[in-house]
């Protein structure tokens, strides 16, 4: 009898011990669903949910402070997939934020540009090349398309591309799901 | 040595087989149309302008990109335009291409080449040489030909590829029928550079004719003909090592790393043609087949348009369907008005007939018996059609060469490979995709640390700034009192140097 409750006693302290440690060594930094809903956030930075781009969005929706329905560049895809990870009810997507438009990035009709920088200061992901008073650009590949650089151009000379497919990334219709 | 199957697959007949494979010359076309795009690789940058004559061979497009190669003229003449049309692609989308309208001379421009001492000249050279000529592979994937002679580097055993197990193909039958000569010499120019041991040349048991006369001019001990069971997809490079060589390539790999290089009959006519008549791509035979007609081989040059091809033909007045490619791996297209590309090897001109509609899956099983890679197509299809990439990529979506088999043998006619198509495409997409949001993230984050650093740098220099002032305001009144005597004796020295004056 006595040898039994030793047993299980030593057992109990040593599996303890190692729980304890376990919770220490491997504490789980941060939420982790706030890094699963930034994976699914397209990451444009554009400030349209009112956040202060796509991690801050994040946060507030894994704190419950934000609606699943504030992200225009992820489409309907993106809150249905938001409401799939949150396991809530699916919105449709809320216009006072903006509207979902197809991808692009913007470019510089670099005769007009004046040297302001207003743009660069507004570029969420540092895609402008420039400095003051002289000619600045736009590195397309880096461009996500946020258009907060349009508004803030004081001689409008900032357009919008639309990226149309091209061969290369041309992706097939799957054929008509009208089965007789 | 070779166990000369291989799992699945499927035995088609020639559809529209003929007495006798010959091919015709087709007359100068009045008008080529050249598309920039290549199968791999940035769009080519053209170097000429609208209304410059450019002679046959002139390079009119260039890219920097190593991998591609360059884009000749097919004719002479003058360039009309550099615009967008519809090109043969399945997309149906319009492409960048240069029209040439012809002068009907075909004056051709003075090129390099080795000449019929190939043997003086060093790989590299050699290589360069096919580069600059335009050799892509002409089997139907359009693969750059010095980009894998450039791969193999301990090459010892080549394989031709006159297998075209295509049915209804018949262009790479006449060719070695009628230029077998120019391949074996062909042969021996990859034998030169690549310095693999042996050749193996293989052609399918139907293309008895082809093989005769390629024997006939075979005196090189290095080089060997095989002839394999006619079988759908035996063409295929990895099945073609499997059958020839029992070597399997694996998943992802390529068959450089195992010391082996494939090339398709008509691109080795063409490096001959290329290094030994110092002539760069600018025609290839092409195969009008379909019971609308009598089927033809046409040599024909690049960027001529389907619509003349097939006018060459004895074509019926009836409506039709169009298909480019073989009957399995082709593409149905609406419009005649395309341009001839390296890659387009056959025609199809079917009289209109209702397709048959797609049924549901009966999980017969069919599909993944024909499967050549011994993929289960089955189940690649439930997951693609549930756009479950993550699911496909677990049953081996990319091994996928959708030769199409599966889809042939359907009893439900469900077009199985192009749901294959559609999800490679969409994974390339969703990576592409991916990445471009992992880069944005990246550079977001970069951009908060980087504002918030300069932010701390700021207030850390203001800081130091203010105790700098300060130490220096707290030094001046220590030395004070000392200051105002200072000031004292000056005022002193001036009021009485005043009265002085006075």
């Amino acid at each position: 009898m006595i040898e039994s409750v030793v047993i299980f006693s030593g057992l109990t302290l040593v599996l303890g011990l190692i729980l304890g440690y376990a919770a220490i060594r491997f504490k789980v930094k941060g939420n982790p669903l706030v890094d699963q809903i930034d994976a699914i956030l397209p990451q444009t930075q554009c400030g349209q949910c009112d956040f202060a781009g796509c991690r801050p969005y994040a946060e507030a929706l894994a704190k419950g402070e934000a609606q699943i329905n504030q992200c225009p560049p992820g489409g309907q895809e993106g809150a249905d997939a938001l409401a799939e990870l949150l396991n809530v009810e699916t919105l449709a997507l809320n216009e006072e934020h903006g509207e979902s438009k197809p991808r692009h990035v913007v470019y510089v009709d670099e005769k007009l540009c004046i040297g302001c920088t207003l743009c660069i200061q507004a570029c969420p992901v540092d895609a402008f090349v420039g400095a003051s008073k002289v000619m600045t650009t736009v590195i397309e590949d880096e461009c996500t398309g946020c258009d907060l650089c349009i508004p803030v151009c004081p001689v409008d000379c900032i357009y919008v591309r639309e990226i149309n497919p091209t061969l290369l990334t041309y992706v097939p219709t799957i054929p008509g799901e009208a089965f007789v | 040595m070779s166990s000369q199957t291989y799992p699945g697959g499927v035995v088609i007949a020639n559809p529209y087989p003929v007495d006798q494979v010959k091919i015709i010359q087709a007359p100068l076309p009045n008008k080529v149309v050249l598309p920039l795009q290549q199968r791999i690789g940035e769009e080519a940058k053209s170097c000429i302008k609208v209304g410059d004559r450019v002679l046959t061979g002139q390079v009119i497009a260039q890219t920097e990109d190593q991998f591609c190669v360059p884009i000749h003229a097919s004719i002479s003449g003058i360039v009309t335009a550099i615009d967008k049309q519809a090109i043969p692609h399945k997309s149906g989308l319009k492409s960048t291409c240069i029209s040439i309208e012809s002068d009907g001379q075909d004056e051709w421009i003075k090129t390099q080449g080795c000449g019929s001492d190939f043997l003086h000249c060093d790989r590299q050279t050699i290589i360069d040489y096919i580069q600059h000529s335009g050799i892509v592979g002409l089997g139907g994937a359009g693969f750059p030909s010095h980009a894998k002679l450039n791969k193999a580097i301990d090459c010892h055993t080549l394989i031709i590829n006159g297998t075209e197990c295509e049915p209804g193909v018949m262009c790479d039958d006449a060719l070695m029928q009628y230029h077998p000569r120019e391949v074996i010499r062909g042969v021996e120019i990859l034998l030169h550079i690549t310095g693999a041991q042996q050749a193996i040349i293989a052609i399918e048991k139907d293309k008895q004719e082809a093989y005769q006369s390629l024997l006939m001019f075979n005196h090189n001990d290095r080089i060997s003909l095989t002839q394999l069971p006619t079988k759908y997809t035996s063409g295929a490079e990895k099945l073609l090592i499997k059958t020839l060589l029992d070597v399997e390539i694996p998943s992802g790999g390529f068959a450089a790393d195992k010391g082996i290089l494939c090339q398709n009959v008509s691109s080795v006519k063409a490096i001959f043609d290329a290094v030994i008549d110092q002539r760069p791509l600018v025609s290839r035979i092409v195969t009008i087949t379909g019971d609308a007609l009598t089927p033809i081989n046409v040599e024909v040059r690049l960027g001529t348009s389907f619509e003349q091809v097939i006018n060459l033909t004895d074509v019926n007045n009836q409506a039709h369907d169009y298909r480019m490619g073989g009957m399995m791996m082709g593409v149905d297209i609406e419009t005649t008005q395309m341009p001839i590309c390296k890659i387009t090897n056959c025609i199809f001109v079917n009289n209109k007939t209702l397709k048959q509609p797609a049924k549901e899956c009966i999980r017969c099983n069919t599909c993944n018996t024909v499967c050549p890679i011994g993929l289960l197509p089955q189940q690649l299809y439930w997951h693609a059609k549930s756009e479950n990439i993550e699911k496909c990529t677990d049953y081996h979506l990319s091994d996928c060469i959708e030769c199409a088999c599966c889809s042939y043998v359907c009893p439900s006619n469900i077009d199985l490979v192009s749901y294959f198509s559609f999800a490679k495409a969409l994974d390339k997409k969703q990576t592409a995709d991916q990445e471009r949001i992992d880069i944005a993230r990246d550079r977001f984050e970069f951009r908060e640390y980087r504002l918030d650093r300069n932010k701390e740098e700021r207030s850390k220099m203001m800081a130091e700034k203010k105790q700098a002032l300060k130490e220096k305001m707290a030094k001046d009144k220590e030395q004070g009192l000392e200051q105002t005597d200072k000031i004292a004796q000056a005022m002193a020295r001036v009021k009485k140097t005043k009265e002085d004056n006075a």
